[in-house]
């Protein structure tokens, strides 16, 4: 018999870029720990028993194994500690195996601590740092980032889909202004204004049909949270803590042009698919949350979620990856609002990636802890107000997201 | 002395060898004149007004060697300006970028067998970059498409030229055009793709018109880098 995996709590420092006066790693790590510990006055680091480090690019800090200095500063010496390294993905994935060591009993309380430093180098060397997790041989060398793999797979995807620009940058809005609730955010924090449909349609070229403002944010930020059982969860927050009801994880190729008549793929969904398009890893990994946590009907039985918007465009992908569209409906659905705050579904009701920000190891765990601050009703707490709080929300979905789609990890996590 | 010399022979008498070590007889050096190694070095610091917090700025460079394998005849294929490609044996499946050993888990891992693969392929899907790493800045706009090699399963990556960025479309027959053989260095950037001379851009439409008015200042931020 398996063990129930409950989140009892977390925080993140205020994700930011350049100079903050709080840039240290284990200095944020232990903020969060604080915070947390304010927020679950029972937990106590004292009651871990194995602790997983999500960090990406060791490229950012300099420094191999940067775990070591975290794990020393919060004096946690003979506690077990691994990292896990998954690309954008690493929080997804980390939360992945903190769930495995409680379900298989042998761990009860697993602690998470996820960073990345990202503004240590220039933002267009930063760019290419994280490109290096696409095949150099092939790709990096001929002038691709991110971005533009993005740009190559959203461009065919919106003219296959009849989406627009605009029906994109309706996502771009959402999660920025969102985040404009939200102290912690970067997009608060920086640039600190509201925006329109024109303002995305007017930022500068990126990609085409990407440009700057259908963007995550490059960030600096650390995260925390508590992972155990059901017995401890009831033990320290009776009355605040929450379910990994479902969880799924896959994988894709690395070269996004590898996805053609790709036989694991034409096994699993049949021939022409993914194509260049779609996130197969996606689709996987959401059915077997879906199987797990008993969803037929996403749409109708998921409130709310906090998902991988690295870019406007592949929130839009990701939606019909998770079945709550298809090629006929998404269109509409992306002009219909359904994923704001004032629609059925809200998506990023934290500001995302594209509003909160992106430090890569971090950035999973943010989208957990936004994802349980919203079951545990703590938004207005945690948000400067109530504008951003999904009202009765009891399950909600968290996507992380790596590489062109390469991994992709979902959760399904239910209100107690 | 004597019978350490002996138990060397023993040694590589039975020593199992995997594959014949390379004799490299082929070296060439194209380092541009400020690439240079310096190790670890910190070049400088900053202290905040009030002192309580410090940057420090750390400069580092390193020579990577690439070790390309069982795959270098892809990349010793560029030099000598051929696109080389894999075939399963056993499936004929084929591919560009190069697969060593088949995909297909009905094949096994089988070794694949390396092809010429004809100088032709066809957009699959493209983008206009305004924007790239640090290396490739003072090159944009790129249109970068993702074009299949004839007789390849795959998409490959590279930068198409001979074109307005704004007549880029889907299902575009190309020619793939190489460097001219003094400038190759054995990577993918040694080619690159170009419209058939067959193909001719379809008429000015308000896509054509929104790319134009998103690549413009583009061309005009390029100039002013230095």
């Amino acid at each position: 018999m398996t063990e129930k995996v409950c989140i009892i709590g977390g925080a993140t420092t205020p994700f930011d870029y350049g100079p903050t006066g709080f840039e240290s790693i284990e200095g944020g790590a232990a903020e969060c720990v604080k915070e947390t510990m304010q927020d679950v006055p029972g937990f106590s680091l004292r009651d871990l028993d194995l602790i997983i480090y999500s960090h990406f690019s060791v490229h950012f800090g300099h420094q191999l194994a940067p775990e070591w200095i975290i794990h020393d500063h919060l004096g946690l010496v003979g506690l077990p500690h691994f990292r896990v390294e998954n690309g954008g993905n690493t929080g997804g994935s980390a939360l992945y195996a903190a769930a495995l060591a409680v379900m298989s009993g042998h761990h009860d309380v697993v602690g998470i601590a996820g960073w990345e430093t990202m503004d240590s180098v220039a933002q267009s060397q930063g760019s290419e740092f994280i490109a290096m997790a696409s095949d150099i041989r092939y790709e990096l060398m001929v002038g691709g980032i991110y971005p533009i793999y993005y740009a190559a797979m959203a461009n065919k995807w919106m003219k296959e889909n009849h989406v627009t620009e605009e029906d994109v940058a309706r996502i771009a809005v959402k999660n920025k202004n969102n985040a404009m609730e939200n102290p912690k955010a970067q997009w608060y924090r920086n640039e600190h204004k509201y925006i329109t449909i024109d303002d995305v349609m007017n930022s500068r070229l990126i990609s085409y049909p990407i440009k700057k403002y259908d963007c995550c944010l490059m960030s600096r930020g650390v995260a925390f949270l508590v992972v155990c059982s059901e017995k401890y969860a009831k033990k320290v927050n009776p009355d605040g803590y929450v379910t990994v009801d479902g969880m799924g994880l896959s994988s894709c190729t690395i070269r996004a042009g590898d996805r053609l008549n790709n036989p694991g793929w034409t096994e699993r969904y049949g021939p022409g698919y993914p194509g260049m398009t779609e996130f197969a890893a996606c689709r996987n990994s959401a059915e077997q949350a879906y199987k797990m946590a008993g969803i037929t009907n996403p749409l109708k039985e998921i409130d709310f979620g906090e998902i991988h918007d690295a870019f406007s465009t592949s929130e839009a992908q990701i939606y019909k990856a998770l079945g709550l569209a298809d090629k006929q409906s998404i269109a509409q659905f992306l002009r219909d609002e359904r994923t704001s705050m004032h629609g059925d579904i809200p998506m990023n009701p934290g500001g995302g990636l594209l509003g909160y920000g992106h430090p890569v190891g971090a950035t999973g765990l943010m989208s957990i802890i936004e994802c349980y601050y919203q079951l545990a009703g703590m938004i207005p707490k945690k948000h400067l107000n109530k504008k951003t709080v999904v009202p009765d929300a009891a399950c909600g979905i968290v996507n992380s997201h790596a590489g062109t789609g390469t991994s992709i990890s979902n959760f399904i996590i239910r209100r107690k | 002395m004597t019978q350490d010399i002996q138990m060397k022979k023993d040694t590589k008498h039975t020593k199992k060898k995997f594959a014949d070590e390379p004799v490299f007889t082929i070296k060439k050096e194209y380092r541009p004149k400020d690439v240079r190694e310096t190790g670890l070095a910190f070049v400088g610091h900053e202290i905040s007004e009030d002192k309580s917090v410090m940057n420090q700025f750390l400069h580092y460079d390193q020579l990577y060697t690439i070790r390309h394998g069982l795959n270098s005849r892809f990349f010793i294929g560029l030099l000598d300006g051929k696109i080389m490609g894999t075939r399963c044996p056993k499936c004929g499946d084929a591919w560009v970028p190069v697969r060593t050993h088949c995909w297909n888990l009905d094949c096994t891992l089988s070794v694949t067998e390396w092809i010429e693969m004809p100088l032709l392929a066809t957009v699959h899907t493209w983008t206009i970059a305004g924007w790239s790493g640090r290396s490739s800045l003072k090159r944009l706009p790129i249109v970068l498409v993702y074009a299949i090699v004839k007789g390849s399963k795959v998409a490959i990556a590279n930068e198409l030229h001979g074109v307005k960025p704004w007549d880029v479309e889907f299902e575009m027959p190309l020619k793939i055009v190489f460097k001219p053989k003094e400038e190759r260095i054995g990577a993918v950037t040694d080619f690159h793709f170009e419209p058939a001379d067959t193909w001719k851009p379809s008429p000015w439409n308000k896509e054509k018109e929104r790319i134009k008015e998103l690549v413009d200042p583009v061309y005009e931020w390029v100039k002013t880098l230095k």
